[in-house]
């Protein structure tokens, strides 16, 4: 196969269609970096589920009028219950240091917060996370020193369905863009083929392979599929650096947030890449084969 | 080296057959005239030749060949073995006279090198020495013609097949396409050539196939066009 011939021919149909091939190429792009956005948050919410669900299953949190004797009461019963991993108290200092750096970027919030406002507790590692129930029987609400008793697995699991819930937003939409896409591909290859009838015709003519007659076509939807995908990894690397790194930097330093760092978008960048090129390819060989005679 | 037997074509879109219960034969190195009134059946018969088509019945063979049974893989590497050309040239208007042969090269992995020994060669075998290098809508019609000629014969077909080859061509310029063809034919390839043209047809007093409502009535050696003219 002479390669020249074939790129010419490619560049030549990138040209002459060229709103088609921008249509093209922005679909693509807006679908790839959709789809690779859902991948960036799937990989940033299992890195919250290492970050929260290690630390902390279940808090106590003791109440205000708390005395020093049932204080110890408690850590007592915590140290000796083989349901407990291990546990670590908060004061109301420590309490409010943690709320201050964790809103760092709402500072009205905190300036409006007094500092003992925030309650001193236990936050308790369980041996088996799935045992809340018997922790909060063992420090019933409201007795002995006990304000109450929360669950932070069940506000985490909410947390995660929310997060779980836009991912699934972000591929849905990344999907039905990449069928818009298809469809805007299918048609530039129709168009392409169109144009070029008379080329292709004598192609036929003089007896050119298939392949010959239909690899211009391809590597030209795939063309498109790579910018696209170079445009939704820029893209990526833009949110990065604009949205990721400023807007969250306060809750990525105090450690609410996960960081996206350049690893995973260096490790779905091929990822992207090969779906936009690959499903590009696919798009222009099937239209090919169905629709346009070569 | 063609050879129909009982071919007959339907088209879903009419009722007549477009080809009729057809048999025929035709040997290497002949030269044939394909005749018959518009819609008769000679260019359905020649796409059928090239397997641009199928029969709907009967059996068509090319070059020793069934097409019934080739695959559609394998109709690129037959249409090598046939040269065509067509009363509307088909050229590439963007392209150069060379470039325009040397396409039909290009698109069947010929070498760069053989390329460029084989389209001069052929250019000045056609008459066009010395004109690679126009574009097809700078020549006469005549030159166009030659130039589609350069192109089918550039990778010495076994047959070359011309639909109305003259069509669009004054007498004088359709007396030199016949003569190029006479040469063409006379290195051994098969012509089969489609036409209206009855001065052609008898003056050269050729082999003379006539098609009528898609059914053969005359086959003729050294025939004329037809009685009456």
């Amino acid at each position: 196969m002479r390669v020249n011939f074939v790129l010419s021919e490619v560049a030549t149909g990138l040209r002459r269609n060229l709103t088609m091939t921008v249509a093209m190429v922005l679909t693509t792009a807006i679908s790839l970096g959709l789809m690779g956005t859902g991948l960036l948050i799937a990989g940033m919410i299992s890195d919250m589920k290492e970050i929260y669900y290690d630390k902390v299953q279940v808090s106590v949190f003791l109440a205000d009028d708390v005395t020093d004797q049932q204080r110890s009461a408690i850590e007592q019963e915590l140290a000796g219950s083989p349901e407990v991993a291990g546990y670590i108290y908060e004061s109301k200092d420590e309490a409010y240091a943690r709320f201050q750096q964790q809103f760092s970027q709402q500072p009205e919030l905190v300036q409006n917060t007094p500092a003992d406002a925030l309650p001193e507790s236990f936050r308790v590692e369980l041996v088996n996370p799935e045992r809340y129930e018997v922790i909060a029987a063992a420090f019933p609400n409201g007795q002995d020193g006990v304000d109450q008793v929360r669950d932070e697995g069940d506000f985490l699991d909410r947390l995660f369905s929310l997060l779980n819930g836009a991912r699934n937003a972000t591929i849905a939409v990344a999907v039905v863009q990449a069928l818009a896409a298809l469809l805007l591909i299918s048609n530039t290859i129709q168009l392409a083929a169109f144009n070029r009838r008379n080329e292709t015709s004598i192609m036929r003519l003089v007896g050119a392979s298939r392949w010959y007659t239909q690899l211009p076509f391809i590597l030209e939807a795939a063309l498109a599929g790579l910018i696209g995908a170079l445009l939704a990894i820029g893209g990526l690397v833009v949110t990065k650096l604009l949205f990721v790194d400023k807007t969250l930097a306060g809750p990525i330093r105090a450690g609410i947030i996960p960081p996206v760092d350049w690893g995973a978008i260096a490790f779905i960048s091929p990822v992207i890449a090969a779906a936009g090129v690959g499903l590009a390819g696919i798009a222009a060989y099937v239209t090919l084969r169905l629709y346009v005679r070569l | 080296m063609i050879e129909l037997q009982h071919v007959t074509k339907l088209y879903p879109a009419s009722s007549r057959p477009a080809l009729d219960d057809v048999s025929t034969e035709i040997d290497k190195g002949e030269f044939v005239f394909l005749i018959g009134s518009s819609g008769s059946g000679k260019s359905t018969l020649l796409r059928l030749l090239l397997k641009e088509d199928d029969p709907t019945r009967g059996t068509v063979v090319v070059n020793g060949k069934t097409l019934n049974t080739m695959s559609k893989w394998q109709v690129p590497k037959l249409r090598r073995t046939i040269g065509c050309v067509f009363q509307d040239f088909r050229l590439l208007r963007n392209r150069t006279v060379a470039q325009n042969v040397a396409f039909a090269l290009e698109v069947i992995n010929k070498p760069q090198r053989t390329i460029k020994r084989v389209v001069p060669e052929v250019l000045e075998m056609v008459g066009l020495e010395g004109k690679g290098n126009r574009l097809p809508g700078e020549l006469s019609g005549g030159e166009q013609q030659r130039v589609a000629i350069a192109r089918a014969f550039v990778n010495r077909p076994l047959v070359l097949l011309a639909d109305e080859p003259t069509g669009n061509l004054d007498p004088e310029t359709s007396e030199g396409i016949m003569l190029l063809l006479e040469r063409i034919n006379r290195t051994g390839t098969t012509v089969v050539m489609a036409t209206h043209d009855y001065h052609i047809v008898d003056s050269m007093r050729r082999r003379v196939i006539e098609l009528n409502g898609g059914a053969l009535t005359r086959d003729q050696s050294r025939g004329v066009y037809g009685v009456g003219r």
